[in-house]
């Protein structure tokens, strides 16, 4: 490991070959091709009239277009070449890392940590972008009570789709951008343990994204994200991308967990102790330990269900001897763990910004370390508490009751962590901070109506209806965008050298904080009125809570369109903000903006933890 | 930015952006398929009467003329129904498709307003050329229907209206009988039943012959589609 | 902040506790008998009571944090346009965490106490004979029958005052039969049978809607039910055993 950087001298890269050109065009140009060929071979020799005959010519195609994406885009350039003997030259490595190649390199296969972190950025917002196109759809639908705007079978389509691009887009929220970009710097290092795995993870995600939204073009699924069996198995071919786009995306968040978790283990520089790390480190890497025990079982029970479809195998069909709850309990063992790892790289980000603009320490950071893990390790045995109403183990109830009002005490932690960092801080009132009041008021409201679930009585009425969706959005839009949103504002200026627009980050917010109120609140109230999820028109009884729903609804659009704008024209309008503007002492903010392509001239050796403020941090 | 500029660009971004979202809305809803609607012909002051059928294939017209994208789906002939408030329906549904056994023999009992009734089924001879005499059946073989008409209201939402009835399978083999559209058939088990609708409110209808497919229940492809084997009842 | 300053400022946030914590009971008191379905059952009445309970021991808690906001932003925000100085580096508080990890603890402990309780003192019946009602779900209706008779119903009647053990399953895919107003739901599956049971004890409508998503009109698989007299009841079952003799 070198502690200073080689200033090799090396010719800049001339034309190069065919793998100096490949981008995001080549990438899709693969997919398209090696798609029409996974088409054209199964057509060819499969036997057109067998049942499952859709579902393998649909899955052949999904699996062409992830394999040629990759081969477009150069992922397997690096292995490629290490297989016939020719491995990547230093030379080799800078030009991957996007030496010398201005804006192309966000176009690009760039294994810079910082560049993956700003094309997760764009990624976020796409995803974000498009589930919110849909949510904007759902909720028009609702609007009044009788089908006016789509079918039932277009509405039902959008409902899953939303519901797994705005899981995806939250999964990468923070851990996309910042564990990327802002962790590896954190540490001291250059950049991450494995970079080629880095942009591996991001342009699978890509590939993953891609397979998801052609999942609108084919009809679509009517059933939930959850896609339980046995309706899966009814589903048209949306089904088949929809489970490949999974076991795709699969792919990318293992990579990045085992890119995460080395990183921090093995690239600490000198003198950074695990107790000296910054809390987002940790929060980073128990997400991504998390995620990794959590996302090969939804990776499993995708391909089972690919399985039943394409060769009649019974995992879960109940008629040929398999049984639903097999996939519920297979998804749910994914599905609660899941949304912990969305939650604890926003709250570690919060725990960061608090400690920043209150100019405190971190309050009690091995409480926060310990509350994290705790949560993470009780979030494991928790998943039946989704499945207490679907009759399969009546006598588990109880226990499973308990593991999941345990999990209040690590998360009641939290609150305690923050604001013991805020109180008696002087507190800068910039628009991360925010963003992370408005969290706090939301998390509570999202947090008690996660217990009311909890309790097996009150699940047998509120399980199915509004009151579990609106429960889920204070959690998913309400704490942990908010948390996003946080982390955007505060580290913007590192990424951009400019603030995020203040007058119109605060516009933003009072749209979005007034938005989610009046949204999920009215919510709530359907739900408690006995409107089940997922319908596509509803009784009168259920109309004027509806109607408030959808105006918060577009209260938050509007909130979340003048985020879009003030992103982008902060990004070369904005008020310029120095290299470390809110005067914090971790190392991102200690070297320039923007940070030189191997972060650091010489690594620093650190001597104490980055929370002593009103001291400058001392470097050997 | 100072203030005024910070404003507008905020207001700016939610015209634009609420102006795209908003074309994009109306793109996704003219994109959405619907039938246009059948209306029950008024035939005495309280009274009117409605026809539809049941085909073995898309290919009757009302998905174009090859079909649509599912030319072998079994259809109705339309899937959105409008008929007045406080009326009697005179329902007569031609049933041209085979048939088989339903897995609810619930299904095979005539029900009309939520209560189990008769209805009037005239048969064609085997060979299509006659047709029998019109009998009066409280249900049919459960293990002979075609389809089944299941109309169903959302309580809160208007008078409750039930009606289930039982559409056997066409005994006549002489499949290129009848031509409609660009589909050849035998001729058709004609079916008639009565009920009264209350006040105004959108029911739905559908089929509860699971024919469609998948391996679990049968209700995939034709049946979970919109337009095909199920619709909607708007009473106005 | 003066000594002086720093108890006045906290007698404002206890204060300011007390009020955002009545207020919250006084919703808790309101909010679910307004909101939710009629209660016609045992079972209905002990969920809206958990209900009550669960949000007025959540009051404190959500006011103690409100409280501790509005706190902040009244007393700790940094005026002025410089980069505030250092604050105090408390970094550890081991009775505030140690308070504050058993208080939870504790709550919590109530909570599930009462939830278990709930569960083992409530299993929907009142002694009586159970009436048995076999329920089949398909895409998209609900039919309900009683064994022992002829009779099939796209309704439910149900006589009051008895319990009625439903026999639940599914001939297709998965679906959630729930009775709104009795506060008890399971799923229908299908090759299985789930069983739940509950007692009417007021007369009247109730709906009864499908939870569990099921594909094009899920929301369509809502069917009403009625609870009568047990002489109506009798009366009912003979009626459409005649009507159904066919």
């Amino acid at each position: 490991m070198t502690t200073t950087l080689e200033h090799a001298t090396h010719a800049p890269s001339k034309g190069g070959g065919l793998a100096r050109r490949q981008n995001f065009l080549t990438a899709m140009i693969g997919g398209v091709v090696f798609a029409w060929l996974g088409w054209f071979l199964s057509h060819h020799f499969l036997d057109s009239t067998s049942r499952n005959y859709n579902d393998l010519v649909t899955t052949s195609l999904a699996i062409g277009w992830i394999f040629g994406f990759w081969l477009g885009i150069g992922a397997l350039n690096g292995p490629g070449r290490w297989l016939i003997g020719a491995d990547h030259t230093r030379a080799d490595d800078l030009y991957y890392a996007g030496e010398n190649q201005g804006r192309a390199r966000y176009w690009k296969y760039c294994t810079d940590h910082k560049v993956v972190g700003i094309q997760y950025i764009v990624m976020t917002a796409v995803l974000l972008g498009a589930g919110g196109i849909l949510a904007m759809a759902i909720r028009t639908e609702l609007i009044v009570p009788g089908n006016h705007f789509v079918n039932q079978q277009v509405y039902n389509g959008f409902v899953a789709v939303h519901g797994m691009l705005m899981i995806l887009a939250l999964i990468v929220a923070v851990a996309g951008p910042w564990a990327n970009f802002v962790v590896p710097i954190m540490c001291g290092a250059r950049d991450m343990a494995f970079p080629r795995l880095n942009a591996l993870s991001l342009w699978t995600l890509v590939g993953a994204a891609g397979l998801l939204l052609s999942v609108l073009t084919v009809g679509s699924l009517t059933m939930g994200w959850v896609v339980l069996e046995p309706i899966a198995d009814q589903a048209g071919v949306g089904m088949d991308l929809f489970a490949m786009s999974i076991i795709v995306f699969t792919v990318s968040t293992t990579v990045a967990g085992i890119n995460t978790i080395c990183t921090v283990m093995t690239m600490r520089t000198k003198g950074m102790t695990l107790a000296r790390l910054p809390i987002f480190v940790w929060a980073s890497m128990i997400a991504a330990a998390l995620g990794l025990y959590a996302f090969p079982f939804f990776s499993l029970v995708e391909s089972q269900t690919l399985m039943d479809r394409t060769f009649s195998t019974s995992f879960f069909v109940s008629s040929a001897g398999g049984t639903g709850w097999l996939q519920a309990n297979l998804f749910w063992l994914m599905g609660h763990p899941e949304v912990y790892v969305i939650l604890l790289p926003a709250v570690g980000a919060l725990f960061e910004i608090s400690s920043v603009m209150a100019r405190k320490p971190v309050f009690s950071y091995r409480t926060a370390i310990a509350g994290m893990t705790g949560l993470a390790s009780l979030s494991i045995l928790v998943w039946a508490h989704h499945m207490f109403t679907t009759g399969w183990a009546s006598t588990l109830g109880g226990p499973f009751m308990l593991t999941t009002e345990l999990i209040s005490i690590p998360t009641g932690l939290f609150f305690l962590v923050i604001i013991g960092t805020l109180w008696r801080g002087n507190i800068w009132m910039k628009l991360p901070t925010v963003w992370l009041f408005g969290f706090i008021f939301n998390f509570i409201i999202a947090g008690i109506t996660g217990i009311y679930l909890s309790d097996i009585p009150i699940d047998n009425q509120l399980h199915g209806t509004m009151f579990v969706t609106a429960h889920f959005h204070y959690v998913f839009v309400g704490s942990v965008l908010f948390g996003a949103i946080a982390a955007l504002a505060f580290w913007y200026p590192k990424v951009t050298g400019r603030y995020l627009d203040e007058t119109m980050g605060r516009i933003s917010f009072w749209l979005a904080f007034i938005g989610v109120q009046v949204t999920f609140l009215a919510m709530f109230i359907s739900g408690l009125k006995g409107m089940p999820r997922r319908y596509s028109s509803y009784s009168m009884l259920f109309e004027h809570s509806n109607f408030v729903t959808t105006i918060g609804a577009y209260m938050i659009m509007a909130g979340m369109l003048v985020l879009l704008g003030a992103v982008v024209r902060s990004w070369s309008h904005g008020e310029p903000s120095g290299p470390n503007p809110w005067h914090a002492n971790s190392l991102e903010w200690l070297v320039p903006t923007p940070p030189p392509l191997e972060n650091f001239d010489v690594l620093p050796v650190i001597t104490e933890d980055p929370y002593n403020y009103g001291e400058e941090m001392v470097q050997a | 930015m100072e203030r005024s500029k910070a404003f507008g660009t905020a207001l700016a971004s939610i015209l634009l952006g609420g102006g795209a979202l908003a074309l994009a809305g109306f793109a996704l809803a003219s994109a959405a398929p619907h039938q246009a609607a059948l209306h029950c012909q008024e035939t005495s002051p309280g009274n009117c009467t409605i026809t539809i059928s049941s085909y073995p294939d898309a290919l009757a017209g009302e998905h174009g003329t090859t079909g649509g994208a599912h030319p072998d789906w079994v259809s109705y002939s339309n899937d959105n129904l409008v008929v007045p408030a406080n009326t009697t329906v005179h329902m007569t549904i031609d049933q041209y498709d085979s048939g088989g056994a339903l897995n609810n023999s619930f299904f095979s009992k005539v029900w009309l307003n939520g209560a189990p009734s008769t209805a009037t089924y005239q048969f064609p001879s085997t060979n299509g050329s006659t047709y029998g005499k019109v009998q009066t059946l409280s249900g049919w073989d459960t293990n002979d229907i075609g389809h089944t008409f299941t109309l169903r209201g959302v309580p809160g939402n208007g008078t409750p209206i039930f009606v289930s009835v039982p559409l056997p399978a066409d005994p006549s083999t002489n499949g290129s009988a009848v031509t409609i559209g660009s589909g050849q058939y035998a001729k058709p088990v004609i079916v008639n039943f009565t009920f009264k609708t209350g006040s105004k409110g959108v029911y739905e209808w559908n089929c509860e012959f699971p024919c469609g497919g998948s391996r679990e229940g049968q209700f995939g492809y034709a049946m979970s589609s919109y337009g095909y084997m199920s619709g909607t009842l708007s009473v106005e | 902040m003066t000594d002086n300053k720093k108890k006045g400022s906290l007698q404002g946030m206890f204060w300011t506790w007390v009020v955002l914590t009545a207020i919250s009971i006084a919703i808790s008191l309101w909010a679910p008998g307004r909101f939710m379905p009629r209660s016609m059952s045992g079972s209905m009445h002990l969920t809206i009571l958990t209900i009550v309970i669960f949000s007025v021991a959540a009051s404190p808690v959500a006011a103690g944090v409100y409280a501790a906001m509005v706190h902040l932003l009244r007393h700790n925000i940094h005026r002025g346009n410089d980069v505030p100085e250092a604050a105090e580096p408390v970094r550890e508080n081991a009775v505030l965490t140690t308070s504050w990890v058993l208080a939870s603890t504790l709550l919590t402990v109530f909570l599930l106490v009462w939830g278990l309780g709930a569960l083992s003192v409530d299993d929907g019946s009142n002694g009586s004979n159970p009436l048995v009602v076999n329920v089949t779900g398909q895409q998209w209706l609900w039919t309900f029958s009683y064994p022992g008779t002829n009779v099939t119903s796209p309704t439910l009647v149900l006589p009051e005052g008895r319990t009625v053990d439903f026999r639940i399953t599914s001939e297709d895919i998965t679906h959630g039969f729930w009775v709104a107003n009795m506060g008890v739901q399971v799923d229908a599956n299908a090759g299985t049978v789930t069983e739940i049971h509950t007692t009417p004890n007021k007369l009247g409508g109730f709906d009864i809607r499908c939870t569990q998503f099921c594909g094009l009109n899920h929301a369509f698989m809502v069917t009403t039910g009625n609870v009568v007299t047990p002489a109506q009841f009798s009366k009912w079952l003979a009626t459409q055993s005649q009507l159904q003799k066919a």
